[in-house]
């Protein structure tokens, strides 16, 4: 029995697709008189399918050592594609969490969208979705990452465009998909040099041919990037980071899936590559530059922000950015684990937002406050959610952390620091987000805020328990870490020493500090030209977005439209009207109708025939071509 | 058994000729269809007799006609045309499927689609070169008819750009035919003979050029485009689909056949710049889509760079390029035809085609949400998603052609890039948004039309998760194209 | 004596000022106006019907239910429910609960002031305590949030305002079809007038709320509270449904850095009054469900006229959602002339003017509304 459920592990992320497709009769209008909500309960149990085959498998596994499924998908010449699924518990585990997190998220879904009437296209949405994560967390092969990446990319624009007639959708699904497109193509190029030079497209071939590539230093440090520009613009890492504030737009249960594991599963898919990284330096000081500018810029971006969406979603690219850190240097047990625990973590944290946006009609947390004594799953899921997110015992992230640094990985001093700054952020962010969203008085809007009903708050109550289980989790799945010490323990020893206290002092800090501030309900803006400027440089993501404007987007449309008017006026106007002019003489080139055009079309066929048989009765041909062919000869 | 699919829709055509005329009759577009259907099934019977284990021709047709001339009824079959009689067959039947049923004349306009239809299979079937000039010049005829007489206000001039344009291809590729004949001495038409001459290298780049010219307006590429987006906005929509579907692969399917087939060894010569040229039409065609503001010069555009990397995979000549080649043929063929017919739903239906105007289509109750949601997986299968057949014909393609030019394979990885920017800017003005009231009176759309979308929606899905469906017929003679061509370079540095 | 003529109104919409000071309602007077006013409050007094019944059951019988899984049932749980429940063939409830929501939300009236009084609070911390009695978790959970509870008793109370007072607009629309079917009821002023009739009739009906809990009864809105059925839920209701409303997600960004929602809730303009029904049946439109659920009640007369305009059945939510905005801006000019501080058929100048400026205040917040547009048809 357990064997059936393993060798068949492919069909988790097919009940996804399954769910998906059963949707279309309410969502492309077969059934009307009835509502569409069989669709979400339809999509509901295949999850719940999935979810129970999938933890069926995980019980089994561990005492069977990991095996592939491999299916032939296309052979041309001596290409041969296989889409390759990876039976191990890393992977497993990768995709309970995605089925748990889409499970909790649909549940919540039924609550938060019941009053819109096309949840069956949301559902089945959120179903391809749920099949894309679950396939990325089991494949073994490039290609087939790639492919599920690019049906995440296309989700997620639709996903954000769920509601398209709002105007700012228009451009947030847009922008989202061409965003993550860019480092979809990027990555598209990294694939297709790697299958040229040689190389099978499964994980496990990667990490053979990139033990020796065949390759010059320059050309690794090109591919190393084009590889990890995919996952750059996945999980929102500077410069493709302004997707995910603008993919807030789209509705909030998924904004869940997007927060945690969408956004982990571009960097799942990073460090199943991370052998590739290892050819070149470069890569490696890459992916590390990039998170740090991620994690420090989107930890202070998040500072400004005054929508509580977009408040979090920023804290989400920092935390993506340690994980590029991890990643970079080398330390793939960290990864894994700050992306378990920070997914679980922000899950709840969007539940508990996503209760708050409907009871008070708006995102904008200067016009909320004193919901926290009648509001307690949603609260309580806030304060857990941010506990498993920062630095603080006995939560998730506190094991992480401790991990991190304590000694078994090599910690360089500018880590500790940049880990003591994100964690200090952080707190801030999220004390500040408490305090202004939560405490203080009622304002008009937060003054009628009952609980959330019970299918949003259930989940919200069991993603606040998960989240405090996180700890017993990790103790359980410890066993899947490497856990050899460095080998220069002993040299660090001050380092290891302080790198705890530090980090939790930080978070403390932030927590104070966060109180302290003065934080203004109301629009009112510092008066201080340096202060204003800060706080609008932060708000509006340092401008990125315009910096784009003026760059990219200005070179393309211009570029674009000079490319228009040359064909318009230089090409079709000039250039061909020459040739014509030439061939034709000036009567036909006007392209002139007289009423006489099926006149021309007898010219020309008979022009054709007269000098088709002029050529051939005078042998004029074999004359012109000899004499040509000795000119060029 | 080749010949049925040339003659049964001359018959047809006949008969809707002969049959008088009556009143709102929809006897001629019956007749079409069931000719059309004939021709499609026929298409399909051959597809499922025909032996892919061997390469080479089958069902050769053999009649002696102008012996004097080397002229000859050669027809037979291979794994390269297969696919794209097959492609005219389905696209032929949607297009007088889509037609309209109060179409003025219907019995001049079915009869020259079931010509088209007849001439485009006879050019792909042909296998004696005069013989494919003889039909690739009668598909012009009805082309230009259906265009300017069926066509938008400015027809007459789209007609007769198309019919200069397309006459200077077929004089250009004549020449180069009568050249190969005369110049090897072979007193023969027949394309196997032609294969086996040998030439000095200057005739053959000489001959090449004219075909790769004469081809290359037709395909079309840059600079002899133009004629292309003002032949599709003048077009209708049946017009289009066909125009976009099969008419240009006929040019593709020609640089193939006689441009790499006849001239192997001065192909290699010329390829790095044919690579160079792709790259650089690829990307032309896509920045011009960007700036456009009608749907059917987007949809234009972007055939112009998709069919770029064809040329592409044609230079690059590697048995995965080539076969590669030929998918992308049938997925651009397919994806094309989709998104003309989408695009001609819209405009029936608003009556414009401007990105500026129409907005918020997909609205469910007013709008056109079935084909915005068409429209969407449309764009995203010719934007290369993976699991829709343009991604498996582009990944080959750039897979089967990195090898041989890599700078101009990544090049034309950004002009698939761009394929999403200009899509997804049409998409999201016209379909996303708010319906205005201009636009709330418009008729719903009945399933009848919407129901070849559906189909060719599927099929790209099938053919995008089974892509050795489509694979499996042409792999053998694509090879074969290059196999006597073993000196073509597949250095990894060919360009350094 | 120097008689004052009031001079013609310089509003705006002062066609509608005057209007309404002639005792007219603001929708234009044609048979086709009529006809489709009142067909669709015969089919919104069906669904109101289901509304109100539901309302007054979740607050009599799910009181403080924290996992009200049967909510929708009426109390009626059996195998045939169940299913049609699972393949939703039913009564989009949601709408209610929403509308009730909203109205809580806006708040306003008697009722509103009056769940926030110590009267009320300590009824329902009774009432609280006797429901978990025997549940140490729940009292402790409502312990450490204080108003937990007391916030959901508050919206307990909301449910069964709004439930009666879609009791009372449900029976008043139904009796409007009688006597439009009777022939009695000729121009969009006969609907108005009706109306008028049936709110000024009901105005002082008492709201009231009692549950039972353990045998025990707890009044917590008693009669001698005072909330009334016009001032106290009627008019808060008008203000939050048909004029305030919620931004629909849909169609306005809740961004709040690009600030479409305005911060005071006084001053949004999402309600039934205003709000485009071309968007009806997208995505993130909370109407579509109501207009879902009038789809099956419609007068024979209505469904043909839908069946033979526009896209038939497939634009009828849109179509039914314009008619609908219609027959509102009858109930409104009905509330408006039953508020009106003056009797209309007055000489006083005084009083004349009294009521020009409170129609034309009224007006001030029409002006970006649907008004001309539904006349325009």
């Amino acid at each position: 029995m357990s064997e059936f459920f393993l060798h068949n592990l492919w069909l988790v992320p097919v009940y996804g697709i399954i769910g998906a497709f059963l949707t279309l009769p309410w969502s492309v209008g077969l059934i009307r008189r009835t509502g569409p909500r069989p669709a979400a309960y339809i999509n509901l149990f295949m999850t719940f399918i999935g979810f129970v085959h999938g933890t069926w498998a995980f019980t089994n596994l561990w005492h069977s050592p990991p095996q592939q499924l491999s299916l032939e998908w296309l052979h041309v010449a001596d290409l041969q594609l296989s889409l390759v699924i990876e039976i191990s518990p890393v992977n497993l585990g990768a995709m309970e969490l995605v089925t748990a997190i889409c499970l909790l998220a649909q549940v919540f879904a039924l609550g938060y969208m019941e009053k819109d009437w096309s949840i069956a296209r949301f559902y089945g949405l959120m179903g391809l979705f749920e099949a894309a994560l679950s396939g990325l967390a089991i494949s073994d092969s490039l290609l087939l990452s790639y492919g599920l990446l690019e049906i995440l990319t296309f989700s997620t624009y639709l996903l954000v465009g769920f509601w398209y007639a709002q105007p700012l959708v228009v451009t947030a699904a847009r922008d989202a998909f061409l965003t993550k497109r860019v480092g979809d193509i990027l990555l598209l190029m990294g694939i297709v040099t790697l299958s040229s030079y040689g190389t099978g497209l499964t994980f496990s071939e990667l990490e053979a041919w990139a033990a020796n590539p065949p390759l010059t230093p320059w050309e690794c440090s090109l591919l190393g990037l084009a590889l990890i520009a995919g996952p750059v613009g996945k999980c929102a890492q500077f410069p493709l980071n302004l997707w995910l504030d603008e993919a807030m737009e789209g509705p909030n249960p998924a904004g869940i899936i997007r927060n945690t594991v969408v956004v982990s599963a571009g960097a799942f898919v990073l460090l199943k590559m991370e052998p590739v990284y290892t050819i070149t330096p470069v890569t490696s000081d890459a992916l590390i530059i990039i998170g740090t500018i991620t994690a420090v810029g989107a930890s202070l971006v998040a500072l400004a922000q005054i929508d509580i969406k977009r408040a979090l979603s920023h804290s989400t690219s920092a935390y993506m950015g340690l994980v590029f850190i991890a990643v970079g240097l080398d330390q793939i047990d960290i990864a894994l684990l700050l992306l378990l625990t920070h997914a679980i973590a922000k899950a709840v944290l969007f539940m508990s937002i996503g209760g708050i946006i409907l009871n008070t009609h708006g995102q904008n947390i200067t016009e909320m406050g004193g919901l926290w004594s009648r509001m307690p799953a949603t609260t309580t899921a806030f304060i857990v959610g941010s506990a498993g997110l920062v630095c603080l015992f006995p939560f998730g992230t506190f094991w992480t952390m401790r991990r991190w640094v304590n000694g078994f990985w090599e910690t360089p001093i500018w880590l500790l620091v940049l880990l003591v700054g994100v964690n200090f952020f952080t707190s801030i962010n999220l004390t500040r987000l408490f305090r202004l969203v939560f405490l203080g008085k009622p304002q008009q809007k937060t003054r009628r805020s009952p609980e959330v009903i019970w299918l949003m708050a259930f989940p919200m109550v069991t993603g606040t328990i998960l989240t405090l289980l996180v700890p017993l989790l990790l103790q359980r799945w410890q066993l899947l870490l490497t856990w050899s010490p460095g080998n220069d323990f002993l040299a660090r020893t001050l380092i290891v020493t302080l790198a705890m206290p530090m980090l939790i002092t930080a978070g403390a800090l932030g927590v104070v500090v966060g109180l302290l501030i003065p934080l203004s309900r109301s629009m009112s803006r510092p008066t201080q030209f340096y202060l204003r400027f800060i706080q609008d440089l932060l708000a509006y993501d340092f401008y990125i977005d315009r910096a784009y404007n003026f760059t990219v987007v200005l070179m393309v449309s211009q570029l674009s439209k000079v490319m228009a008017w040359i064909d318009r006026y230089v090409v079709d106007g000039f250039v061909n009207l020459t040739g014509f002019a030439t061939l034709f003489g000036g009567s036909a080139l006007k392209y002139n109708v007289s009423g006489q055009s099926q006149f021309y079309i007898l010219t020309i066929v008979i022009g054709i025939g007269l000098a088709l048989g002029w050529f051939m009765f005078t042998g004029q041909w074999t004359t012109i071509f000899e004499f040509w062919s000795k000119q060029l000869a | 058994m080749l010949s049925a699919l040339i003659w049964l829709p001359l018959i047809g055509a006949l008969i809707i000729a002969v049959i008088p005329p009556a009143e709102n009759s929809q006897t001629p577009r019956n007749i079409a269809l069931v000719s059309s259907f004939c021709v499609f099934g026929w298409g399909l019977w051959i597809a499922i007799n025909y032996d892919v284990a061997i390469a080479g021709l089958q069902f050769a047709e053999h009649i002696p006609w102008v012996e004097w001339l080397g002229l000859n009824y050669d027809i037979a079959i291979d794994g390269l045309s297969l696919p794209l009689m097959v492609l005219n067959g389905l696209l032929t039947l949607v297009a007088i499927w889509i037609s309209s049923k109060e179409i003025h004349r219907p019995r001049f306009y079915f009869a020259l689609f079931l010509l088209l239809q007849a001439s485009v299979n006879g050019a792909f079937l042909a296998q004696d070169v005069l013989l494919f000039f003889l039909f690739y010049e009668i598909e012009i005829i009805p082309l230009y008819f259906l265009i300017a007489i069926w066509g938008g206000k400015r027809r007459g001039y789209a007609a007769i750009k198309f019919l200069l344009y397309t006459a200077v291809s077929g004089i250009l590729l004549l020449a180069s035919f009568l050249g190969l004949t005369f110049l090897s001495g072979a007193n023969t038409f027949a394309y196997t003979a032609l294969q086996n001459t040998s030439l000095p290298m200057a005739s053959q780049l000489l001959l090449l050029a004219g075909i790769v010219v004469g081809f290359g307006i037709k395909i079309p590429f840059l600079p002899f485009h133009t004629w292309l987006p003002d032949a599709h906005v003048e077009a209708s929509t049946p017009v289009s689909v066909i125009l976009a579907g099969v008419l240009l692969k006929l040019g593709t399917y020609g640089l193939l056949r006689f441009g790499l087939g006849l001239f192997p060894e001065a192909w290699s010569v010329v390829a790095p710049w044919l690579a160079i040229w792709a790259a650089i039409s690829a990307l032309y065609g896509a920045s011009c889509a960007i700036a456009q503001t009608d749907m059917k010069k987007v949809v234009a555009y972007s055939s112009i760079a998709h069919m770029a990397f064809i040329l592409l995979a044609a230079a690059a000549a590697t048995p995965i390029s080539l076969a590669a080649a030929e998918i992308q043929m049938i997925s651009h063929g397919l994806i094309s035809g989709l998104l003309f017919l989408l695009v001609g739903i819209v405009y029936k239906k608003t009556g414009s085609r401007d990105v500026n105007y129409l907005r918020g289509l997909l609205n469910p109750e007013r709008g056109l949400p079935i084909t915005g949601a068409l429209m969407i997986l449309g764009v995203m299968a010719s934007a290369g998603l993976p699991g829709m057949a343009g991604f498996v014909a582009e990944f080959l393609i750039f897979r089967g052609s990195f090898i041989a030019y890599p700078i101009p394979t990544l090049l034309c990885l950004v002009g698939t890039g761009l394929t999403a920017v200009y899509f997804l800017l049409m998409i999201n003005k016209v379909f996303f948004g708010r319906l205005t009231p201009e636009l709330a009176a418009m008729d719903p759309v009945n399933w009848g039309d919407q129901f070849p979308a559906v189909v060719l929606v599927i099929l790209l899905f099938i053919f995008g998760l089974q892509p050795q469906w489509m694979i499996r017929w042409s792999e053998a003679d694509t090879a074969a194209l290059i196999t006597p061509t073993a000196q073509v370079e597949l250095s990894l540095n060919s360009l350094q | 004596m120097v008689t004052t003529v009031l001079e013609p109104s310089r509003h705006p919409l002062a066609k509608y000022v005057h209007r309404l000071e002639q005792g007219l309602p603001m929708l234009d007077n044609n048979d086709q106006n009529v006809m489709e006013v009142v067909g669709i409050l015969k089919s919104y007094g069906i669904v109101l019907d289901a509304y109100s019944n539901n309302l007054n059951y979740v607050a009599e019988s799910q009181f403080l239910n924290l996992f009200p899984f049967f909510k929708y049932f009426n109390g009626e749980v059996n195998a045939g429910k169940l299913g049609q429940f699972w393949w939703h063939k039913r009564i989009n409830y949601e709408y209610a609960e929403y509308c009730m929501r909203s109205m809580f939300w806006h708040g306003g009236g008697g009722l509103d002031a009056y769940v926030d009084s110590p009267e009320f609070i300590a009824v329902a911390k009774q009432a609280i305590a006797a429901r978990w009695k025997n549940n140490p978790l729940m009292l402790s959970l409502n312990k450490l949030f204080p108003d937990f509870l007391l916030e959901q008793t508050r919206q307990m109370a909301y449910y069964t305002g709004l439930g009666q007072f879609w009791r009372v607009m449900s029976d008043m629309f139904l009796a409007l079809s009688d006597r439009y079917d009777a022939g009695e009821i000729k121009s969009t002023s006969d609907v108005t007038q009706h109306i008028l009739a049936a709110l000024v009739a009901d105005a002082a009906k008492p709201i009231t709320y009692k549950v039972e809990l353990g045998g025990k009864t707890y009044h917590l809105i008693p009669e001698s509270a005072g909330i009334t059925f016009l001032m106290d839920t009627g008019v808060p209701y008008v203000e939050a449904i048909f004029f305030r409303g919620t931004p629909f997600p849909g169609t306005v960004s809740y961004n709040a850095q690009a600030a479409q929602i305005p911060p005071e809730k006084s001053t949004f303009t999402y309600g039934a009054l205003y709000a485009d029904p071309l968007p009806i049946g997208g995505s993130g439109i909370p109407p579509t469900l109501l207009m879902q659920d009038m789809r099956h009640y419609l007068p024979d007369y209505l469904q043909k006229y839908y069946d033979k305009t526009g896209r038939s059945e497939q634009d009828i939510r849109v179509k039914i959602c314009q008619t609908f905005q219609k027959s509102m801006f009858c109930v409104t000019s009905a509330a408006l002339m039953g508020l009106v501080p003056n009797p209309l058929d007055t000489d006083d100048f005084e009083a004349q003017q009294a009521n020009r400026t409170f129609f034309e205040s009224w007006m001030d917040r029409l002006i970006p509304s649907q008004i001309t547009n539904v006349n325009q048809a």
